[in-house]
């Protein structure tokens, strides 16, 4: 489809929280959404990915906010299919991982993309912290608090 | 094959104990030959990272070969696709496999079955063991997490001081010939520590003072965590059956300064794998020791027999198995000699062995007249406990952990129940929950795994919802999903308890009668009970102990009581492995990854497998090393002891050579 990766990414960022610029970096070398919107469209195929993404354009281009938005996009008058696939979504840009619900949907196992998807989930971020196993901390950075949520989300955090 | 070298010293194992004596050895101009199972060590270890990254399950062995899971395809009984150790030519029991231990097909480890009849807290109840360790160069400390304390002085008079246990040779005298070995080990991981911390736990105990006037750490200690000060403001108002409550910083072997290793730069991986090498792990030994230009290494050869003399009763030779490729056939065979030999495979594998290597004048195996090898198998069983600190202490920084309770370790106590230490952990909830994911998923599929998404009370009346503000089982996005999330993370305490499991005879190693690996040597079968009140009323104390702590810091405590244990099949119903009930309460108990007491060092042959200098009773010619010699377990991660015991060991061997 059109715009399809605009709309990826700026759904994406209205989902997770995080700004664009965190989803989709100017400069972006390891380029995560490509690997995301693939697997997005493997798991829950072409049909859907382009059903959602229509509604997230044209909630856009109606104006509304993000939360609205977000709103809309997992309101239950759109299925179950088209909101699990939504919030499945989430938890992969958070997680690097794509989720599978199990015992009737009370507990969630996931499979890990790649080793790339799970160094780049934003649960890292959303902690202040780092990937475990993959730090760009110094020595010692642990006895102090750690920069402001905003400068890992890339937005002001307070509703 | 080569058979016609003959070595001064044949050394079975590459980990921390064999890499030391290897090094000790080479120094002093003696020839040396180690025989590692496992492959060689990377020259540099992003493919072990590569694989740590992709592992679904983050264990503490997911980074090492053979592959621990994704394996072979999952299946609804096999979901993680465990391999079969049948199929392996070096198998080795992983945290994986606690959960299929009765499967042979994807457990290494043969099992007793359960006796009839159990209660759920019959002491007859079978448990799968709690720890692994790894069959590569190197060994297991590729994912040690660092600790280096040493044991306390009364630790090696368990039986004459508090009448349980047994006492290690010599009882103090022993922790006194170990002072400068202990110096040496600690040089030798080059260990981040404070003296004066130490000397203010070790007055505590008895007034024994640790540390000479003119030793001290090579490096400075490792800076406290956030988590560490949230802990440190409040427990000192509290009291454990007499002893005080302070927070220790944890001496550890990482660098806290740049040095021939890089400094520690928190990368809160220390296990399974500190990505820069800032922990150390006995590759850096093993390098030194084939520096020395009197070492030699050979890898991919499983040792499968030790040879004895008819006449002399001294080892005469050790048989090795080549392979190529870690599932492939065998590709020789051969024998290696040394004046002396030493084993160093830890405390599954070295017993394994020796129970192979029987002979018709030794039918019980090598070196177990006493018919001690491979019992009193131990572990520090641990009691885990969580919480919501009532700030942000920012966990999941720093190394795993920078600080301890030690000042509970000793103390008139130890003569009702077993003594512990609580580690304080700056993962969060990861090993308690399997987060960061599974609070992620509660909040984005509308879940309560970590119990914080509904409307539970805990059994000091606090609600676990972590927002009052929402409803149950909230799904949510966008700045409400980051808020509640930062949140949550931010504010996660975990303390593991390491409890000391008493030495007792029928928790053993033995040879499977029907299970085998890849090359057809037999698999360890492991028989593993805690039977003793002693260690259980531990956990009732850790329990309510966890309680008062997170009760003096306004934290709310999260600690989950596990189902009952299920020991029999039952419609429905998953088998536990690890779940016992004890005075009204559900536990459920965790390795901390300490294979201790399988081929002990005593005072006579009759109660042990080695005397005090590590040296067989029954082959004069062979030795063994590593945290199998441990006669008890104490009340300290093992590996500085190991490393100390190597040191003394190699003097030991080396005097016999003359």
């Amino acid at each position: 489809m059109e715009n399809e990766m605009k709309n990826f990414v700026g759904l994406s960022a209205v989902l997770t929280g995080f700004n664009e610029s965190i989803i989709a970096p100017g400069i972006d070398p390891i380029n995560i959404k490509e690997e995301y919107l693939a697997a997005f469209i493997d798991n829950i195929g072409t049909a859907l990915c382009n059903e959602i993404l229509s509604k997230y354009e044209s909630l856009k281009a109606a104006g509304k906010t993000d939360r609205e938005i977000g709103e809309g996009m997992l309101d239950d008058s759109n299925g179950d299919a088209f909101t699990m696939a939504c919030r499945k979504l989430i938890f992969l840009w958070y997680s690097g991982a794509w989720p599978t619900l199990i015992n009737q949907g009370t507990a969630t196992v996931s499979s890990l993309l790649s080793a790339e998807s799970y160094t780049q989930g934003l649960v890292w971020q959303v902690m202040q912290s780092h990937p475990m196993g993959d730090s760009d901390f110094r020595y010692g950075y642990w006895n102090e608090e750690p920069p402001a949520l905003s400068a890992f989300t890339g937005n002001k955090t307070k509703n | 094959m080569e058979n016609s070298t003959e070595y001064d010293v044949v050394i079975v194992g590459s980990g921390i104990a064999g890499a030391i004596v290897a090094y000790n050895l080479g120094k002093a101009g003696k020839k040396v030959l180690i025989l590692e199972a496992g492959p060689k060590v990377p020259a540099d270890r992003s493919a072990y990272m590569e694989t740590f990254f992709k592992a679904n399950a983050k264990t503490p062995e997911s980074p090492y070969p053979p592959a621990t899971q994704n394996a072979v395809p999952s299946t609804a009984d096999n979901p993680l696709g465990l391999p079969d150790p049948a199929k392996e030519n070096t198998p080795r029991y992983t945290v994986l496999q606690i959960g299929s231990w009765r499967k042979p097909k994807q457990s290494y480890f043969d099992f007793t079955a359960q006796p009839p009849n159990l209660q759920g807290d019959s002491p007859e109840a079978m448990f799968a063991y709690g720890s692994s360790y790894e069959r590569i160069g190197g060994g297991t400390t590729w994912h040690w997490l660092g600790t280096s304390l040493r044991f306390l002085p009364n630790d090696f008079e368990l039986k004459s001081k508090y009448g349980v246990g047994v006492d290690w040779p010599g009882g103090k005298d022993f922790y006194n010939k170990l002072v400068p070995y202990y110096e040496k080990a600690t040089n030798e991981i080059n260990v981040a520590g404070s003296k004066a911390a130490m000397d203010k736990l070790y007055e505590q105990f008895d007034g024994q003072s640790s540390f000479g006037p003119d030793y001290d750490y090579p490096m400075p200690e490792i800076d406290e965590s956030l988590v560490d000060q949230a802990f440190a403001e409040k427990v000192s108002s509290l009291e454990i059956d007499g002893e005080p409550v302070y927070l220790t910083p944890t001496p550890q072997g990482r660098n806290s300064r740049p040095g021939e290793r890089r400094q520690c730069a928190g990368n809160t991986n220390c296990i399974p794998i500190c990505p820069i090498q800032a922990k150390y792990d006995a590759t850096v030994t093993l390098a030194r020791a084939l520096q020395t230009g009197n070492v030699e290494i050979r890898y991919q050869h499983v040792v499968s027999k030790v040879l004895l003399d008819e006449n002399t009763d001294e080892v005469n030779g050790i048989e090795f198995i080549t392979y190529d490729e870690k599932n492939g056939p065998a590709t020789g065979t051969g024998t290696v000699y040394g004046k002396k030999y030493v084993l160093a495979a830890h405390a599954i594998e070295t017993p394994k062995l020796l129970l192979m290597s029987k002979t018709e004048k030794f039918p019980n195996g090598v070196a177990n007249s006493s018919d001690q090898v491979g019992r009193n198998l131990m572990d520090h069983i641990m009691y885990l406990a969580w919480g919501l600190a009532d700030k942000q202490v920012f966990p999941y920084r720093g190394p795993l952990s920078t600080s301890g309770i030690e000042s509970v370790r000793d103390g008139a106590f130890r003569s009702k129940r077993a003594a512990y230490r609580i580690e304080i952990g700056n993962e969060g909830w990861q090993w308690a929950t399997g987060d960061p994911f599974t609070t992620l998923a509660d909040f984005v599929f509308g879940q309560n795994t970590t119990q914080t998404n509904g409307s539970k009370v805990n059994g000091q009346g606090k609600s676990l919802k972590a927002n009052p503000n929402l409803p149950d089982n909230s799904k949510l996005f966008g700045k409400e999903l980051v808020n509640t999330l930062n949140d949550i993370y931010t504010r996660q305490l975990r303390l593991g308890y390491l409890i000391e499991q008493l030495p007792n005879e029928t928790n053993r190693v033995e040879l499977s009668d029907t299970l085998t690996d890849n090359l057809g040597l037999p698999r360890p079968k492991v028989t593993y009970q805690i039977p003793e009140d002693y260690v259980r009323d531990a956990f009732v104390s850790a329990k309510e102990v966890s309680t008062e702590i997170f009760t003096s810091m306004n934290a709310t405590e999260y600690t989950e009581e596990p189902g009952k244990p299920i020991f029999y099949p039952e419609e429905g119903k998953e088998l536990t492995s690890t779940n016992f009930q004890y005075k009204g309460n559900n536990f459920k108990f965790y390795g901390a990854g300490h294979i201790v007491g399988t081929y002990r060092m005593g005072t006579s042959k009759e109660n042990s497998v080695l005397n005090e200098r590590q040296q067989s009773w029954d082959h004069s010619n062979l030795y063994m090393v590593g945290s199998g010699v441990f006669p008890t377990l104490t009340t300290a991660n093992p590996t500085l002891t190991i490393a100390a015991l190597a040191n003394l060991a190699a003097d030991s061997i080396l005097e016999d050579l003359g």
